[in-house]
């Protein structure tokens, strides 16, 4: 125990806070360099709650879980996303199809109903460290918001990966994480299905010239 | 019980797959796409026996077999040799056409093979994490399918799929983060095991109401996205319809069981921590929402394979009203509907693309005459469409019956009259879609050329395990169902 309980439930909160913070500037974000850089951030930030909560409990998994997200999700998938922006040579603006305040507002609301709901549980709430369960819950909600708000495939992978590391935080928070194969097993599925989404972004860019995200031939 | 079978079925057709991508000659890959296939479906019959005769059975303590899982087991098993057989004429016809380039075809027939082995581990695991982490890949691997031929339309519904799913199902990760959390708070600590449905299930009375029901939530919304539930469906229709024949017939007939796999196993540590009105009426809701959204869908649809895919939307949602009546008939009743409504899709499925084929067109009113220029498959359509819309002596008539009969011994009388009424107006729809195709006089330019062999021994396969589940349910079937029907109603 390098840490008092105390002193780190402390920090997963300002941790959170962060996560939030990010998540906030992903969002309100007009250009997507200035999205990638955020998700990468939060990514970092997310792997210093692993570190933490490492140091609290004692427990080895989450050391080698925190330097897993670092390494796929703040350095791999940023450089993916990275990678294939100056592949398609695509316009950096981000359109929204919502407008902005209404989407910020829904986010406002997101937060309010998530802190809400966790002030309704009961004894449960010790399971889980500091407001890990509110934050991650936000996080999932406004991924999907900024899915659903933007037309552009890269966005919508933006949007996901923040989903993502919502659930890791909680996950990271509840008792003592999940066993490290489950934890290993869900980031390669993560960076496989990026993987396979970056592929169909590159092929429907040499085919037809336009965003994946934008087609709508398939209706009704 | 141990069993190896549990751990090597899996890796069967993954080292298939894997093999496939060394093989070049298109016989050669369609031999071994066969031969795997009927190992798989070997390998789960086996796997049935041993559950018929020592109960659950594990493996490597993180994989279990019980009655609910070996129902789904046969479905994969049985959907993967009968795709596989009908593969054999339908990629030749394909490569003749030049619709799949021969040199891919090693590919596509390893991501089958892989998309099965995923689709197995999903139904095989006792960790909910690995089944989690199975379901995605099956989305990943079938995204890749569905996006194979690679044109517009097909890379569209490939990219809706891959991104509305995976975000659908994380949410599911999300609802088992929050159930397993909540495990092992009530356990008093992580062990080996924690996060085994069988160990989180033993103990699912004393969890918290509170966290159980926003996490079954969750799950809910995860996994009902992928298995198509509305209003979540969207991606369905348009990833179903642009697959290739034998993916869509996989996708509908066994993937989207798989999805509801994993709702049942969520349902019944749901009922234990929060009493069963709960989580009956979640599934309740969005499976009589399912039914009227797909209605008017399948009602104008021109698309061949895009009817087939909204029909898929009300048969899952069937499956949740079934589910979500309860008790034993309701819940025999759905897991009937499991198996009837896999078979039968997969048959529709195989005659659709054969019809495609021939006249070059998905759209039904430019298709006439199909049983004049093709009588076997002609007739198969026939079969398979009033199966669908549930006319006896087919097997979805018996499964939809024991859903409303549970629905009526509930007292939930306004979804038995909301779905009696939907179906009577699908019915009308279907065979008005289905009559057009069927009769008249062929176009000139439709090929009338002689019926392949092999697609239509794999759908005869499936026509009769329609029609002897619309007759008479064998004894070992019935006894697997209610046993099923028993661990999940408790």
């Amino acid at each position: 125990m390098f840490l008092s309980v105390d002193l780190a439930t402390r920090l997963i909160d300002v941790l959170g806070a962060l996560l939030l913070f990010t998540m906030l500037l992903i969002l309100a974000s007009g250009q997507l360099f200035r999205a990638i850089y955020a998700v990468a951030a939060q990514a970092a930030f997310l792997g210093v709650a692993g570190a933490v909560l490492a140091a609290a409990t004692g427990n080895v998994d989450l050391w080698i879980i925190a330097a897993i997200t670092i390494g796929a999700k703040a350095i791999f998938l940023p450089w993916l996303l990275l990678r294939v922006v100056r592949r398609v040579q695509i316009s950096r603006e981000i359109e929204a199809v919502i407008p902005m305040h209404v989407t910020l507002a829904l986010a406002a609301a997101i937060v309010v109903l998530a802190f809400h709901l966790n002030a309704s549980l009961g004894p449960v709430r010790q399971a889980i460290t500091g407001n890990a369960l509110p934050v991650g819950v936000t996080l999932i909600l406004i991924g999907v918001l900024v899915m659903a708000s933007r037309r552009k495939a890269l966005v919508q992978m933006v949007g996901l990966f923040a989903s993502e590391n919502g659930i890791f935080f909680t996950a990271m928070a509840i008792s003592q994480g999940m066993p490290l194969i489950i934890e290993i097993g869900v980031i390669l599925d993560v960076v496989l299905g990026a993987l396979v989404m970056g592929i169909l972004v590159l092929r429907v860019r040499s085919s037809v010239d336009a965003d994946i995200a934008d087609l709508e031939s398939l209706k009704g | 019980m141990t069993s190896h079978l549990l751990w090597i079925a899996p890796l069967v057709p993954l080292a298939v797959g894997l093999v496939m991508l060394l093989v070049r000659d298109r016989r050669m890959l369609a031999a071994l796409d066969v031969a795997g296939s009927l190992a798989v479906l070997g390998l789960t019959a086996g796997i049935a026996r041993q559950v018929a005769a020592h109960g659950a059975v594990t493996a490597l303590g993180v994989f279990r077999a019980d009655d609910v899982a070996v129902i789904f087991l046969l479905l994969v098993g049985l959907l993967a040799v009968a795709v596989a057989v009908a593969s054999v004429g339908w990629m030749r016809h394909e490569v003749a056409r030049g619709e799949m380039r021969e040199d891919r075809l090693r590919w596509y027939f390893a991501l089958v093979h892989g998309f099965v082995a995923t689709m197995l581990v999903t139904v095989l695991s006792d960790n909910l994490g690995i089944l989690w982490i199975a379901m995605e890949g099956t989305t990943i691997t079938s995204a890749l399918l569905v996006g194979f031929h690679g044109d517009k339309h097909g890379l569209e519904a490939a990219w809706k799929y891959i991104i509305v799913t995976t975000i659908g199902i994380s949410f599911g990760l999300f609802g088992t983060v929050l159930v397993y959390g909540a495990a092992a708070h009530a356990q008093g600590g992580v062990f080996a095991g924690a996060m085994n449905w069988s160990s989180i299930a033993a103990v699912a009375h004393r969890l918290d109401p509170g966290i159980i029901r926003i996490g079954f939530i969750f799950v809910m919304v995860g996994y009902g996205t992928k298995a198509g539930l509305a209003p979540l469906h969207m991606w369905l229709p348009d990833a179903h319809s642009q697959a290739p024949t034998p993916v869509s017939a996989l996708l509908s007939g066994a993937l989207i069981k798989c999805a509801l796999f994993g709702i049942i196993r969520f349902h019944t540590i749901a009922r234990d921590a929060c009493g069963p009105e709960f989580s009956h009426g979640l599934l309740l809701a969005f499976g009589i929402v399912s039914v009227v959204v797909a209605t008017p869908f399948i009602i104008v649809q021109h698309d061949l394979k895009r009817l087939l895919g909204y029909h898929s939307v009300e048969h899952v949602g069937i499956i949740a009203l079934g589910l979500g009546f309860g008790g034993r008939v309701g819940t025999y009743g759905a897991l009937l509907h499991v198996v009837n409504h896999g078979v039968t899709k997969a048959l529709a499925f195989l005659v659709a693309g054969d019809a495609i084929g021939r006249y070059g067109t998905r759209d039904m009113r430019l298709m006439k005459g199909f049983l004049g220029i093709a009588p076997v498959a002609g007739t198969l359509l026939l079969m398979g469409a009033f199966s669908l819309a549930g006319t006896p002596p087919f097997s979805i008539f018996v499964s939809e019956l024991l859903v409303v009969r549970a629905g009526i011994a509930a007292g939930r009388f306004v979804p038995v009259a909301v779905f009696l009424a939907m179906v009577v107006v699908i019915f009308a729809g279907l065979v008005h879609h289905v009559g057009q195709m069927a009769f008249g006089v062929a176009d000139a330019r439709a090929e009338r050329g002689r019926e392949a062999v092999t697609p239509i021994l794999a759908m005869a396969l499936l026509a009769a395990v329609m029609i002897l589940f619309g007759t008479w349910i064998p004894f070992r079937p019935d006894r697997v169902l209610q046993s099923a029907a028993e661990i999940i109603v408790g």
